[in-house]
């Protein structure tokens, strides 16, 4: 404790913290048969004209009649639907997006579909709100602000989430991350107005999600649990969310992708991924943003291969650390990080994903670009055991 | 009351900093990998650096009006600047609690914090020289 207080560099993973922060100001409801009541929920949060979001996958299940059903039940109005949004959303669809919603005379934004499409409406909502493009977002803690800048945050138009997926947990983050197609790297918004004021948790939005999409997402929200906890930015509120969310993913991920017939199987996962979110990240987020954005893995499936590497990497940097997947570990069952490693392992492998890059079209000549981007990503400053270019190599290399 | 009395003393010394990194044979090619122009803009008392790091060409330092046009742009208070240079700075809750806010491609900035230590000690240094004790102190 005192070297945390001398140093402020200094790892500090046990004790009381010298600084951190909490916040989560999404209002959250989960249950069944929910979408009907989008209009009389999303009222609440000031809605009148709504802009649907969403992508065309999700137009061709039924999804979004029922909730342009639950809109006018709600006696709201549906200005416009934009279903364009592709699996990596770009700055070029949340700019179009954006106008659109202009165009439309939109006055709320609600978004239904996975990690793409939430954070496609949260920075189109922002572009909507404030002006200026999506890459003019970019950064942390830089949307308008009261007092010259520091005071608090403008707020955008109301936003809802309704997540298809479970596991990227936008839908109560205060982040987006969208790829800027020209530089080719992925760009993060994180403040405060992100934080969506509604999200809707039905299982019903999960009914048609393919099993393989089902795992993936599955390992994103077990990814943000094990970073989030093990960050060097954890708090006490975190680690409380991140082991409640193991517990619900060591109980039901497996059901959900298994037998996607069971409601209660995706209903707990779609929480268990509300819970684990949080922008306080790691190594394995670090490796797996310049995979996505220049190899084009699948977020889930890029967190699913890195994450055993990466725990075996942080456990052998102190018994700190280690003491951290320790506890993870007990959850499961299970010994010590490198059972941990290998429990995370074999579990993809029984999900049915992929577990080395070279299955996802990464080249190893591939790897100096991929480093490259680990190291210029703001959850590297985040993990807890210091990487370096040739660390990130290995790590990559294991992963090939 | 801010540790530097006027934009003057922040470029003697943060500013001589960074010309200092500039021609340093070991760390300015570090630096350079950045392939960025980097602006930092103080507050009290008002002051802006603006640093080239391109990589395979000279460094450049600009402090106060410059014709460069930057790409990234760090601001904070020159106190927090100050502070940090001394290595009493965790970047991650600076940037958190908004006492460091960075606007631009941040990653290419972000990937050179990693490599900063090394230059506590010549900033410390850097003051220690210019009989500097009271800003040593202060922060």
């Amino acid at each position: 404790m005192e070297a945390a207080a001398a140093d402020p560099g200094a790892r500090q993973m046990a004790g009381f913290k010298d600084f951190f922060q909490y916040a989560c100001t999404t209002r959250l409801i989960a249950g069944r048969d929910l979408l009907g009541s989008t209009g009389f929920e999303f009222q609440k949060e000031g809605a009148q004209r709504i802009f649907l979001v969403t992508d065309r996958v999700i137009r061709g299940t039924g999804l979004v009649e029922r909730v342009e059903a639950g809109i006018a039940d709600g006696g709201l109005e549906l200005a416009g639907i934009f279903d364009d949004v592709p699996q990596d959303s770009s700055t070029h669809v949340v700019d179009r997006c954006a106008e659109k919603a202009k165009e439309a005379g939109a006055d709320s934004f609600l978004a239904l579909g996975g990690g793409s499409v939430m954070d496609t409406a949260k920075v189109a909502d922002a572009v909507f709100t404030h002006g200026g493009s999506a890459r003019e977002q970019e950064g942390f803690l830089l949307m308008p602000r009261a007092a010259d800048g520091m005071g608090r945050p403008d707020e955008i138009a109301p936003l809802a989430c309704i997540p298809t997926t479970a596991g990227t947990g936008s839908e109560v983050s205060m982040a987006a991350v969208i790829k800027d197609p020209e530089e080719k790297l992925k760009i993060e918004i994180a403040d405060f107005p992100l934080f969506p004021r509604l999200a809707i948790l039905d299982p019903e939005s999960t009914r048609t999600l393919p099993p393989h999409v089902a795992a993936a997402t599955g390992m994103d929200a077990m990814t943000h649990a094990v970073e989030g906890y093990v960050s060097v930015d954890w708090n006490p509120h975190q680690d409380a969310r991140s082991l409640q969310a193991l517990r619900m993913i060591r109980d039901n991920l497996e059901r959900a992708v298994e037998a996607p017939e069971d409601d209660a199987a995706r209903g707990n996962m779609l929480v268990a991924a509300s819970i684990a979110i949080t922008i306080s990240l790691g190594s394995v987020h670090a490796m797996s943003h310049p995979a996505g954005a220049r190899f084009g893995v699948p977020h889930g499936v890029a967190n699913a291969i890195h994450l055993p590497h990466v725990i075996r990497f942080n456990a052998e940097g102190g018994a700190d650390i280690a003491d951290r997947y320790r506890d993870i570990g007990e959850i499961f069952g299970l010994d010590g990080p490198e059972a941990l490693a290998d429990h995370v392992a074999a579990m993809v492998e029984r999900l049915g994903l992929p577990t080395r890059l070279s299955q996802v079209g990464v080249p190893e000549e591939g790897i100096p670009t991929l480093v490259e981007g680990a190291m210029g990503d703001g959850t590297t400053l985040l993990n807890p055991r210091e990487a370096s270019e040739e660390d990130y190599a290995t790590l990559y290399k294991r992963a090939l | 009351m801010p540790y530097f009395k006027d934009a003057d003393e922040v470029y003697r010394y943060i500013g001589k900093l960074f010309e200092d990194l500039a021609v340093d044979d070991e760390l300015a090619p570090k630096f350079r990998k950045a392939n960025t122009i980097v602006q930092y803009r103080y507050r009290d008392p008002e002051s802006i650096i603006t640093v080239k790091l391109i990589e395979g060409e000279d460094g450049t330092v600009d402090c106060g009006d410059t014709s460069m046009e930057p790409e990234v742009v760090m601001s904070m208070e020159a106190d927090t600047a100050h502070k940090f240079w001394l290595g009493k700075v965790n970047v991650t809750v600076a940037l958190a609690r908004g006492q460091m806010k960075a606007k631009g491609p941040v990653a290419k900035i972000l990937k050179l914090v990693p490599l900063v230590k090394p230059v506590f000690p010549r900033y410390r240094r850097l003051l220690e020289e210019a009989d500097r004790k009271d800003l040593l102190e202060a922060a």
